[in-house]
């Protein structure tokens, strides 16, 4: 009953949401010369070294993979997304002790604004790199449509994720250095640099299950799936396993639910303790 | 005046209710931020618990000024963050009724990257009003702050009182039914300061419910309907303004009351004030007489000894002073009874509330022979002609030709 009403305040806030969100995008590259052009520069340095590291040196790509350059855009797009929002949202609570301290609002804007200005960038760069895919006259699917969905999926996943740990992090600042690991190593296990293909079928069953449980692999695959048209351009990265959605959705609503009610039981405490 | 006879009259029109509310602060001997020590330290408790608001209970009335006074962690801003909701009390409960806006601390909201236009709308849109509403009251914001020609300045190349301004021109603007204030009338400049305690004259007759956290007893006591005096976490005194503002003035030690000093070698044995009709009284009306009248009484001779008087306002202020010496009034050799006025045929002090002092000494100064300090207390009125200090003469004339 009290989330309910929680809700209805937070749907009451979506102006603040709102605002909160353009004041990250505005802010970040307030006094910068080149503006938006630096929320490209970062994936593109990202995409020469792992083009250098995975395409010539380890020459992941003679897996029957086309234009490897966009398989990888494909998913370090979104792992970028992924990760900047993970770690500013962790840490936003705190960061915004003055606000937190001083005026009330339903807390969980600050994560979610977090989320939302990360997302506007993700979607400046996507919408570039579909540019770039057409340019290239990379063959796409109408599959790209459902691009907003596994958006959706993934912010839901997000949300449940950093209300939970934005949360905790006001009690123990440990959680912002453990979530900045846990990324680095997450990220090698999506398969990102590498097409599925080198986990499945080559290592023992309980290992594969393993790597399954990941739901950013899911996310990860269908991002390929839709906006790379894997099964076009690189048939050996195509995995979609529908119980494994599933798992995502399920899990991240359930995530969402605790972790929402986690973060409104402890907000009342936040202004004491930070 | 009237405001205060429509509340008391309307006892079921409340804007907000406290009701045995209790708060309760953990104090952690010292805080384990990380994992670690948390978990090495899993049984000890490490804090202690101090109650700050020990069983609050009261109301607010709709259109009611409220003002809260109290020394250092008496629990003020604590109770005023609760009614933001800012923190929960541990028992009991708050109800507020209507939209609240809190100038807890001017401009937290703003982010110095943006100009001044853009945090007017963020930091109204935090204290929870709609870019709607905010449109609405724009140019009376940026009127207010006389911020115009900076409005699209990054907030960052401001200074801290065009800051405050800012702030205060947002959270006063946005039209709250609840207006809470905290400790923020003391910032900006003076000719600031007087136009935010006018506009929080305005909201008053608009009806608005203010609640105003102050050290300034004069501006509360002034500004309020009524005053809660808390202390210790709970409720020494809630009542007329000028009666809690004194109280508390004396149990501050502004005012110790009939803290005498003095060898006594001369001693002052009554002092009177008396008005026009030569009654005692602690009444009187800006331009009224005064006669202020010392007794006086030594056992052996006193050579030349000096009487003086001294008015100070509620907030320890020497408004006037003067003393036989300054005037060239001797007194001679004083021995046995003695007894001399002082006449003032005209008082020209504005509305509040005065403490005065007597004492006499040796001519040199170097004997304090009685000195009784903000012994005796009077109100004055005015018509409400001048405002400030001084109540003078001043005539208005229309000239022809300009």
């Amino acid at each position: 009953m009290r989330l309910r009403e929680r809700l209805r305040e937070l749907l009451r806030s979506r102006e603040l949401l709102w605002n909160l969100t353009r004041k990250e995008v505005k802010v970040k590259y307030k006094n910068s010369l080149l503006g938006f052009v630096w929320s490209m520069v970062y994936p593109m340095i990202m995409l020469a070294v792992y083009y250098v590291a995975f395409g010539v040196i380890f020459q992941v790509r003679s897996e029957g993979m086309r234009y490897f350059a966009f398989y990888l855009l494909a998913g370090i797009l979104p792992w970028n997304f992924f990760s900047t929002s993970m770690l500013l949202s962790v840490g936003s609570v705190v960061t915004n002790s003055l606000l937190v301290k001083k005026i009330y609002f339903p807390r969980e804007v600050l994560p979610i604004s977090q989320i939302g200005a990360q997302a506007f960038h993700f979607l400046l760069q996507e919408l570039v790199f579909v540019v770039f895919l057409v340019i290239f006259g990379v063959p796409l699917s109408p599959w790209i449509l459902a691009f907003p969905l596994v958006m959706m999926l993934q912010v839901l996943l997000l949300v449940g994720l950093t209300l939970f740990l934005s949360a905790l992090n006001v009690y123990f600042r440990d959680i912002q250095y453990f979530t900045e690991l846990l990324l680095l190593a997450w990220f090698w296990m999506n398969p990102i640099v590498y097409p599925v293909t080198f986990i499945l079928g080559r290592f023992p069953e309980w290992a594969q299950n393993i790597y399954l449980i990941n739901p950013m692999a899911h996310i990860t695959l269908l991002y390929q799936y839709v906006v790379y048209n894997s099964p076009v351009n690189a048939p050996s990265a195509v995995y979609i396993s529908w119980k494994g959605i599933l798992g995502v959705v399920g899990g991240s609503l359930v995530l969402i639910y605790l972790g929402y009610l986690y973060f409104t039981s402890q907000e009342h405490r936040f202004a004491e303790f930070i | 005046m009237e405001r205060k006879e429509a509340f008391s009259a309307g006892k079921g029109d409340l804007a907000v209710e406290v009701k045995d509310v209790s708060k309760c602060f953990r104090l952690y001997r010292d805080v384990n931020y990380n994992l670690k020590e948390k978990i090495i330290n899993w049984r000890k408790r490490g804090y202690e618990l101090f109650w700050a608001l020990n069983d609050i209970t009261f109301d607010i009335y709709r259109g009611e000024t409220l003002a809260i006074i109290g020394p250092n962690g008496s629990g003020k801003s604590t109770l005023l963050r609760m009614m933001t909701r800012i923190l929960r009390p541990e028992r009991g409960e708050i109800r507020m009724h209507g939209k609240v806006a809190a100038l807890l601390d001017l401009g937290a909201g703003f982010h110095p990257d943006l100009t001044g236009r853009e945090n007017i709308y963020l930091n109204a849109s935090i204290l929870g009003f709609k870019k709607r509403e905010v449109d609405r009251i724009f140019d009376e914001i940026v009127e207010f702050s006389e911020l115009e020609t900076f409005l699209d300045n990054q907030v960052k190349n401001y200074s801290s009182g065009m800051y405050v301004r800012l702030g205060f021109s947002v959270a006063i603007n946005v039209n709250p039914d609840i207006l809470l204030i905290d400790e923020v009338l003391a910032v900006g400049d003076e000719a600031f300061q007087a136009k935010c305690l006018e506009r929080i004259r305005k909201l008053q007759d608009e009806g608005k419910t203010i609640v105003l956290v102050t050290h300034a007893t004069n501006i509360a006591a002034q500004l309020s309907d009524r005053i809660l005096w808390l202390e210790y976490g709970k409720i020494r005194k809630l009542g007329n303004p000028w009666e809690v503002a004194a109280e508390y003035h004396e149990a501050m030690s502004l005012r110790p009351l009939g803290e005498e000093a003095g060898s006594k070698e001369l001693e002052i044995t009554e002092v009177g004030v008396f008005n026009h009709d030569g009654r005692p009284s602690e009444e009187f009306q800006t331009g009224s007489p005064m006669t202020i009248r010392v007794r006086f009484q030594a056992e052996n001779p006193v050579e030349d000894p000096v009487l003086s008087i001294s008015i100070h306002d509620s907030q320890g202020l020497l408004v006037y002073g003067t003393s036989t010496q300054r005037r060239g009034f001797s007194l001679g050799t004083v021995e046995g009874e003695g007894c001399l006025d002082f006449k003032i045929p005209s008082l020209m002090l504005l509305d509040g509330r005065y403490f005065l002092t007597v004492a006499a000494r040796s001519r040199d100064g170097l004997v304090n022979y009685h000195h009784l300090d903000k012994k005796y207390q009077f109100d004055v009125k005015s018509q409400g002609k001048d405002e400030g200090y001084l109540g003078m003469n001043c005539e208005i004339v229309r000239l022809r030709k300009a």
